[in-house]
């Protein structure tokens, strides 16, 4: 891709600014044995640690890339030029006058800091490999609550995170589990003890700055009985003619009773490849809700996934995807059902435009213990104009005679009463699609905190600018 | 290239392919060793008559069709490939004339005899005709393969249906059917009676104005593994297509329903639909269904799919019930129902009264074995 190529593709990307790069580590492209165990030893880990990378790398290297997807993009990657571990600060900071200016400035641009005081429990944000800013308010603090960056967290509770990293997602899940398992950095380690309800939203904010950059955040988030969480993630990267790739795992544990909501906005350049494995396993009569939007990147395979373990347990996952321009959102999301009385519910919305590719791809399965499940997958698809394609791979085993499932799919184009019937009411054409586009979305935007939803509306309306005539 | 080198020369195929995820090509090849084409396949029986069993008229004529059939080009080349190498020496070729209007169905009956066997059979229906053909495959052969090769005539009107009703073994069966323009297709599938049967089934709508139904019944029992994939191509403007595909399911059997309903850039106007029912008979029973969409025309009229799986409602046999029907005949009932409701749209009342008769012994088995 050339720049011009890159600057067409992003059109209006607004986090596309990069910083000059003052990594204080950088290690060279390429990937080997050896860069697997200093990254370890740079970080100072366990022995179990360092041989669990060993042994995901050696997965990861013999694995072929899969063979399904868009098999054409992902053999564009060359994992020889991407940079595994780039350090920019010396330490993680959880006041923002330490953090490094050039870094703290990109953070106030993305508004972290006000957002933070505004209507966030704790914060961690990552720049490149590892998080430069992690706070957390006092009250939750002296209530238990752990969160730290994953590091932090391997440091501090070793224990913990020994019994549960691994465990949902494990190594030789698939490919991009397996090298996130062998370079990760970074990412958020939560734990939050029996009974104790973290009213407001916890964020992570991951930020790519450096050119041909791999980030590999690792996440896991433990409630424990009764609990609950809502952690946010939002993620972005500057514009570049070359390709980085994004590639994190999010393990999620929902003890009895327990309710974990994670919501994702990633608005990652058109140069990144977005390759993440999220999965969560539900324990009785507790609740894990994916609220999933993926708007940038230039290759996005995300499927977020619910093992519905305990009984009565309830999973969501609501998903939306804009693919513009070169780019194919290929998300979706799988649920198992191995438990009675469990119920899940999937909605996914995309809409394509100038040539976006949009795919849902979902697995819904029911054992054959699991007496009366109940599953609904609804997906629904926008294509506004005769370059762009939308794709629906849905997978329904049931294995359960008194399993009721349900999926419906649609997609459509925009209809013409329905602009012509906001024309006729004063609007222009444009601002009549962005409307439909919002509301289009709406299911998804009112499950994000409001200031999340109101960066998105306009984030979409900046995205449909051009799209008449 | 001969058919027997273009399969020995194809890749097996990947399970991560839909078409092939659950009946691998391992398991329906006639001997599992997928490098061997095997040179020892017999000739089924065929007969041609009306319904009525009187002599099928002039203008429709069946043919031991010494020559080579064209091929198809949208069909999974490994099945296809595969049948035409073992099929060589009985390629068959079914005409009819332009404007043949018939009242009564015609019945290609299929024997497939007793020893493994298969067939290749091009189907060329003229122009401006009206008539229903019914392919019934019966017979007790370890191994059968059919190849339905079909050019449908522009503005024909075809009511199409296939009964699979082996007394055991394996089925494979490839169609492929091209929908003239503005030609009107029914194509319905009733399956029953061989223990794996895996079915490739694909429609392609490249003329202007094609009309397609494709309708299933699947009654699958005892330890039946049923494997339907179904492709519609809407390829050119003003097509539409609706698949509904009904599988009952019980003892410890499998049915598996993928669909492909793809949209091509161009194709202006196409109105496509597929639902695939499922109903769960039993504890050991599975269905899966895969019901894909791929859209590349925005200015469609629309384009949906959906499933649904489920038991059999509980107020509906209640409602029976109520009405003095025991609990087995109340089921019974239900499940005839659930299985008529695509059969009575396949054809004509002839039709449906032959297929309901002819379906009677598969239904007690269906329902005899939900409880197993």
């Amino acid at each position: 891709m050339t720049t011009n190529q890159a600057r067409e593709a992003v059109g209006d990307y607004k986090a596309g600014w990069h910083d000059p790069e003052n990594s204080t580590i950088r290690f060279d492209a390429g990937l080997s044995e050896q860069v697997v165990r200093d990254i370890s030893e740079l970080k100072n880990e366990p022995e179990w640690m360092t041989e669990m990378r060993v042994k995901a790398f050696k997965h990861f290297d013999e694995r072929p890339m899969p063979t399904w997807g868009n098999m054409s993009m992902l053999s564009e990657i060359n994992f020889d030029k991407i940079c595994y571990y780039l350090r920019s600060s010396k330490a993680t900071e959880n006041d923002w006058d330490d953090v490094p200016e050039d870094i703290r400035n990109t953070f106030d641009r993305l508004g972290i800091p006000d957002a933070e005081q505004k209507w966030l429990s704790g914060v961690t944000a990552q720049y490149e490999s590892e998080a430069v800013y992690h706070s957390i308010r006092e009250d939750l603090q002296k209530q238990g609550v752990i969160f730290l960056d994953m590091d932090s967290g391997l440091r501090e509770h070793e224990e913990l995170v020994k019994k549960w990293f691994g465990s949902v997602v494990p190594y030789s899940d698939n490919k991009f589990s397996a090298l996130n398992t062998a370079v990760w950095s970074g990412g958020s380690f939560i734990y939050v003890p029996k009974g104790i309800h973290v009213e407001l939203p916890v964020q992570a904010y991951f930020r790519i700055n450096a050119k041909n950059m791999g980030q590999f955040e690792r996440t896991l988030i433990i409630a424990d009985e009764g609990s609950s969480i809502h952690y946010v993630e939002g993620c972005t990267a500057p514009t570049y003619s070359t390709d980085s790739l994004h590639s994190a795992v999010v393990e999620l544990i929902a003890l009895p009773g327990a309710h974990i909501r994670y919501s994702t906005v990633q608005n990652w350049s058109a140069n990144v490849y977005n390759l993440v494995t999220k999965r969560g396993i539900a324990h009785e009569n507790s609740k894990i809700e994916w609220v999933d939007g993926n708007i940038g990147s230039k290759l996005t395979m995300k499927y977020p996934s619910v093992i519905l373990k305990g009984e009565g347990a309830h999973a969501e996952v609501i998903s939306v995807a804009y693919s513009g321009s070169g780019q194919h959102q290929d998300a979706g999301a799988k649920i198992h059902h191995l438990a009675s009385n469990t119920t899940s519910k999937i909605l996914s919305k995309s809409i394509s435009k100038d040539g976006g590719r949009g795919s849902y791809r979902g697995l819904v399965t029911v054992s054959p213990k699991a007496e009366n499940c109940k599953l609904n997958v609804v997906c629904d698809a926008l294509i506004l104009d005769k370059d762009s394609r939308s794709d629906t791979y849905p997978t329904m085993e049931v294995a359960n005679p008194t399993a009721r499932c349900e999926h419906e799919a649609s997609v459509s184009k925009v209809s013409d009463n329905q602009l012509f019937y906001l024309m006729s009411r004063g609007h222009s054409e444009e601002e009549a699609l962005a409307l439909i586009v919002n509301g289009f979305f709406e299911p998804f935007t009112r499950e994000l905190p409001m200031e999340y939803a109101v960066e998105l509306n306009k984030l979409m309306a900046l995205e449909m600018e051009g799209s008449i005539g | 290239m001969d058919p027997g080198q273009t399969y020995l020369s194809l890749e097996e195929p990947n399970n991560a392919n839909h078409l092939w995820r659950y009946s691998p090509w391992k398991k329906v090849h006639p001997t599992g060793n997928t490098r061997e084409i095997p040179d020892d396949f017999s000739e089924p029986e065929i007969t041609l008559l009306l319904l009525d069993g009187g002599e099928v008229p002039e203008g429709v004529t069946i043919i031991k069709e010494p020559l080579e059939t064209k091929q198809n080009t949208f069909s999974d080349p490994v099945s296809m490939n595969f049948i035409d190498a073992v099929s060589s020496n009985h390629k068959f070729t079914l005409k009819v004339k332009n404007n043949t209007v018939l009242n009564q169905p015609v019945v290609l009956k299929i024997n497939s005899g007793i020893s493994n066997s298969a067939m290749n059979l091009t189907i060329q229906i003229g122009r401006h005709c009206e008539f229903e053909l019914v392919t019934q495959i019966v017979g007790n052969a370890p191994w059968f393969g059919l190849i339905r090769n079909s050019e449908i005539g522009e503005g024909s009107i075809i009511n199409d249906v296939l009964v699979g009703q082996m007394n055991s073994g394996t089925l494979l069966r490839v169609d492929a059917i091209n929908i003239g323009r503005d030609a009107q297709v029914k194509a319905g599938s009733i399956s029953s009676g061989s223990e794996r049967t895996k079915a490739d089934l694909r429609y392609m709508m490249n003329e202007n104005g094609g009309n397609l139904r494709v309708l299933g019944s699947i009654l699958s029992a005892d330890k039946m593994h049923i494997d339907h994939h179904v492709e519609i191509h809407h390829e050119a403007p003003n097509t539409f297509s609706r698949l509904d595909w009904h599988s009952a399911c019980g003892g410890n059997s499998r049915t598996i329903g993928t669909g492909m309903l793809r949209v091509a850039n161009g194709a202006v106007g196409a109105d496509a639909g597929q639902l695939f029912h499922n109903l769960l008979l039993s504890e050991k029973a599975e269905a899966d269904s895969i019901p894909e969409l791929e859209v590349s025309e925005h200015d469609v009229v629309g384009c949906g799919h959906g499933t649904a799986n489920g038991p059999v409602d509980e107020e509906q046999l209640f409602y029976l019930e109520a009405r003095g029907f025991n609990p087995d005949d109340a089921k019974d009932a239900l499940i005839a129902a659930f299985l008529n409701s695509t059969l009575s749209e396949m054809g004509s009342e002839i039709l449906h009264q032959w297929l309901a008769d002819n379906l009677q012994d598969e239904l007690k088995s269906l329902t005899t074995s939900e409880t197993n």
